[in-house]
Order: C-alpha cells, then structure tokens, then sequence
C-alpha cells in the first residue's frame, strides 16, 4: 500500500477517484447512447434540456433520485436491497486493476516541514500480478447480482430471468475465458502492465526463430490474434448483457427479466453495473488487442523528454506524460464504448436458442482451436531453427 | 500489528462467520450464498499469502462458477419443505450443533494424537530467504512432477461428465430419450 501516511492515503484516494471516474461516465454513456441511437434511427434524440440535450442526464438523475421507493411485500427485502450493490461492485474491483496510464514517478520534495519520497503512482486502483485472473474472477461475481435480483424479488418473471441471464453469462464466460488463452501465450504473463509494455514500437515477432519486424505496423496484440479479438468482443457483448445478446432483459418481448420489480435509483444501480462492464470490457480489449495506453510509435520516455526540453521539472513531466497517455488510452476505450452502441441499434436480438448455439457451438470449438493453433506456431517460431 | 496481519484477522473472522451461517441458516439459498462469501473471504486470503494464482482460480472457479450454479438450482426448486425439516425446534438443534462439536473434536483430538505433539510454530524465514513462487512455477510442477495425477483428474472429471449425461437420459428422466 505504501510505506508512509501520504503515499496510502494517495493510494487510496486513486481507487476512489478511478470508481467515480466509472461511475461518472455512465450518464455521458448514456447521453451517448440516447442520441447515437436517434442518429441511427434518423431521429434527433433528447435535445432540449441544455446545450445538446445534456443536462437532460441532470434531470433523469433527479427523477431516479426523487421516485417512490418500492419493494415487493413478499420479497426477502436483504436480498432485494443487496442486489444493485453486487450488481456495481464486480465492474468497480475489475476495472481498478486496469492500468489506465504510465505510472508516474515522483521526486523527492519537502512539504509541511518533512522529506517526502520519492514515489512511484500506478495509474491504477491496484496492481495485481495475474492481473487478468483477477479480473475475470471478480467479473464471474456479476452473475449473483442477477440472482440476488431474481430470487428476492419474489416474482416468477424475475426468476425466469435471472435464471434465463445467469445462464447465458456462464456459457459466455468459457468462451470469454478461452479466447485470452492465445494472446496469453503471446505476452508470456498474466499481468496487463507487462503486456502493454510489450506493445510498444513495431509490430517485432519471432519467425522461425529470427526476430522479425514490420516498420509501418505497431506492435499491437490484434496482429497476433485477430480471432481471439473476434471472439472475445462477441462474448463480452454477452457477459456484459447488451445487444444482440440482452435475453436477459429482452424488454421488448419479455417482461424486463431479473430487475421487474426494480425502480427509480436501484434500477438505476443495475444500469451503472451494466455499463461498468462495458467499460472493463473495452478496457481489456485496448490493453489486450489495442497496445493499452500507448500512442504507436511513440515511447512514453520520449514524451517524457519532451516535456522535460519544455522546462518541466521532472515530477510534472512524468505527470503531464502520465495525462496524455492516459487520453490516449480513454480515446481507444470510447472507440469501444461507441461500437457497443453502434452493434445495439444495428443488429436484432438473437432468439434463446440461437445465442446457445452461438456459444457453445460455435465459439467455444473457434476458442479452443484458436488456443491449440497459437500453443503450435508459438512453441514452432520460437524454437531455433538454425 | 502491521495492515496484513489486521486483514488477516478480519478476513479470518469473516471466514469463519460466513462458514458458521452456511450451516445455521435454515433457507438452503442464503446457505449457499454464505458458502459464496467464505470462498469469496478464502480469496481473500490467499492473496494475502500472495498465491495469487489459487486466489484468482478461487474468485472464478468456486465462486464465480459452481456456487453460482448451486445457487441457480437452488432457486428452481421448492424449499418450503427443506426450511422447515431444518428449523423445527430448539432440541434437535442442540442436538445438531452438540454432535457437531463432538466430531469437530473427535477430528482435533485424532489429528493430536497422530502427531504426538502439538505443532511448535517455528520463527518465520527472512525475506531473503522465502522464493516468490510464481504462476509460471506452478505450470511447471503441473505440467512435470504432477502431470499423471493432473492427466488423470481430468479423466475423472471425464468420467463424471459422460456419467451424468447417461444417468440423465435414462427412462422416466426430464431428459429421458423416449
């Protein structure tokens, strides 16, 4: 955690800061999704509270905040209350050990009378070193949200849907899991800091035991593995509930699934969940496919230098370097978020049976192929062959 | 005391509470919910034993994976009755919890007396000379030393899948083929 009283409580306030960061997005998201779709649509979307519609968001929240509170009389009322709470906790865990940005190096400085330092910040709430176990661990955890939420609702079309959602999230989860298992033999390492710093200059592998390298491509994981970064956006689309695969809610035609008897702010904690894993979601596709918080073919030490020839000390110069690393990251996340919205007014809703098919039929055997093909070529273009 | 060793304690306590609920609660649902949190607060403390591996495997496999599943079940049947048989008066559950320790004490005393003695906690080994065991050594035991027995689990879970599928199918079943 740290070895003295400010560098905890810096700590600390990173992982909060990172949980407001996530929970902050989710109106802009939602902003975003209102008049993406009504672009779509060739509609104009909400546009008239504010300046682009956009304190509408200001709005909705006080109608969330402001609603009757409501529980069903026979519901077990922990159960019901506990349920939003797990549904926003798994998304906040996961998306804290994501490393957002370079970490920042401080220098030794003098304040209220002391020596402080020097320190190394993360960019992150946590740095755990099987990073993407750890994540796709706690992410596992989500499907009790909708348990929770279906059970203690005491309603048999929140049963149903849960049962129905839970279902669809552990079949998604082995091919989620099994499509990592390539670019996992590619990095060597479970740890998301140590695959992005493999990401860095020119697409450089091994052929036949000769390093090889190909100037005008970064050295980005989707060169490597084009067909895990197929099959794992597909199966977060489904672990994360959205379309063409929200069976879950299917509000459509279903009655809204595991949150029915839900409203106004609790309701409102399942959606802040749901797009928590979209975030973590996108997060691992850039860090994983997208070179992470690199900008291609710049080192982080050259922006660095840069600001330190601009005359920045070193701690602002690791910070300001820190900053535009960190935007470069957060534009490869909302290309992502975008194209979550983009698939969930482009394409229809599979029917139950399709979206099993789908996963169990389909992409589990690509996953496992894809594992068993990259564990080959990896072990034949690292041997040497001379 | 140091921030671990206060993790420690409170993820212990949290074990053991959460564990001691998985048998006392009458409602099987909220039993295997607090089955969760144990594997949830187990976790917990392998990470603090830094077997961040098992901790993760623990998050995914047990939690995440097949107590999701018992829940999900659970969930499907009527438990009125289970409730029930479980909560009905104070003496058969003085009985339970009494026969409870009474094993629980059979197993202290057995494991004592196979040892001899009691264990003498020894000091800890410095910092120098404790090996970060690592993900990467654990595939490597796995996959050299323990590769028979490890070969031969996934057989056995084999075995159990196929068991399944034939016992499910036989006649008069849900998913009986006639």
């Amino acid at each position: 955690m740290g070895t003295d009283i400010l560098e905890v409580s810096i700590n600390f306030a990173k992982m909060v800061a990172i949980f407001l960061l996530m929970v902050q997005l989710v109106p802009l998201l939602v902003w975003v999704e209102r008049r993406g779709s009504a672009l779509i649509q060739n509609r104009l979307g909400p546009n008239r509270v504010g300046p682009l519609g956009l304190t509408q968001l200001l709005a909705d929240a006080v109608k969330f905040l402001t609603k009757e509170e409501f529980v069903p009389a026979k519901s077990h009322r922990f159960l019901f209350y506990a349920a939003p709470v797990v549904a926003l906790l798994p998304a906040a865990v996961a998306f804290n050990a994501i490393p957002l940005s370079h970490p920042i190096q401080v220098e030794a400085f003098e304040w209220l009378g002391r020596e402080w330092g020097p320190y190394t910040f993360l960019f992150q709430g946590y740095e755990i070193g099987i990073g993407i176990v750890f994540v796709l661990g706690v992410s596992s955890l989500a499907a009790y949200a909708l348990l929770l939420a279906g059970w203690g609702s005491d309603n048999k079309y929140s049963l149903l849907g849960a049962l129905r959602a839970s279902a669809q999230m552990i079949s998604y989860e082995l091919a989620l899991g099994l499509s990592i298992v390539g670019i996992l033999l590619i990095y060597n390492t479970f740890s998301f800091s140590e695959m992005v710093a493999q990401q860095t200059g020119p697409l450089t592998f091994m052929f036949f035991g000769q390093e090889t390298s190909i100037g005008f491509l970064p050295n980005w994981g989707i060169f490597f593995q084009p067909l895990g970064a197929i099959l794992l956006l597909a199966a977060v689309f489904a672990e994360t509930n959205r379309l063409p695969f929200d069976l879950p809610e299917a509000e459509a035609e279903l009655v809204a699934g595991y949150h029915t008897e839900y409203g106004g702010i609790k309701m409102n904690m399942f959606y802040i969940g749901e797009y928590g894993h979209m975030l973590v979601a996108s997060a691992l596709m850039v860090t994983f496919y997208f070179g992470g918080y690199h900008i291609p073919f710049i080192t982080p030490e050259q922006i660095n230098e840069f600001f330190v020839s601009q005359g920045q000390g070193l701690t602002q110069a690791s910070l300001l370097t820190a900053l535009v690393l960190h935007l470069s990251f957060f534009a490869k996340i909302l290309v992502f978020l975008w194209i979550f919205v983009w698939v969930r007014w482009t394409l229809p809703r599979f029917r139950y049976d399709q979206l099993m098919n789908l996963g169990w039929k389909t992409m589990l055997p690509w996953a496992l192929a894809n594992t068993v093909i990259t564990a080959i070529i990896v072990l034949m273009m690292r041997s040497s062959w001379s | 005391m140091d921030l671990s060793s206060l993790m420690f304690y409170l993820l212990a306590f949290m074990a053991v509470f959460f564990g001691y609920f998985t048998i006392a609660v009458a409602n099987p649902i909220f039993s295997a919910l607090n089955l969760a949190l144990t594997m949830i607060t187990l976790a917990g403390i392998f990470f603090l034993l830094d077997a961040y591996f098992i901790a993760g495997v623990q998050l995914a496999v047990y939690a995440g994976a097949v107590m999701v599943l018992f829940v999900m079940v659970l969930m499907l049947f009527d438990l009125s009755g289970e409730v029930r048989a479980f909560s009905r008066g104070l003496m058969s559950g003085i009985v339970k919890v009494g026969s409870a320790l009474l094993v629980m004490l059979l197993i202290l005393l057995s494991v004592l007396g196979y040892y001899g003695e009691r264990l003498e906690i020894g000091a800890p080994p410095s910092t120098a000379e404790v090996v970060q065991p690592t993900t990467q050594d654990l595939a490597i035991l796995l996959f050299s030393r323990y590769l028979f027995a490890f070969e031969l689990l996934g057989l056995l879970l084999l075995v159990v899948a196929v068991g399944v599928v034939a016992v499910s199918r036989i006649k008069g079943g849900t998913h009986a083929r006639d």
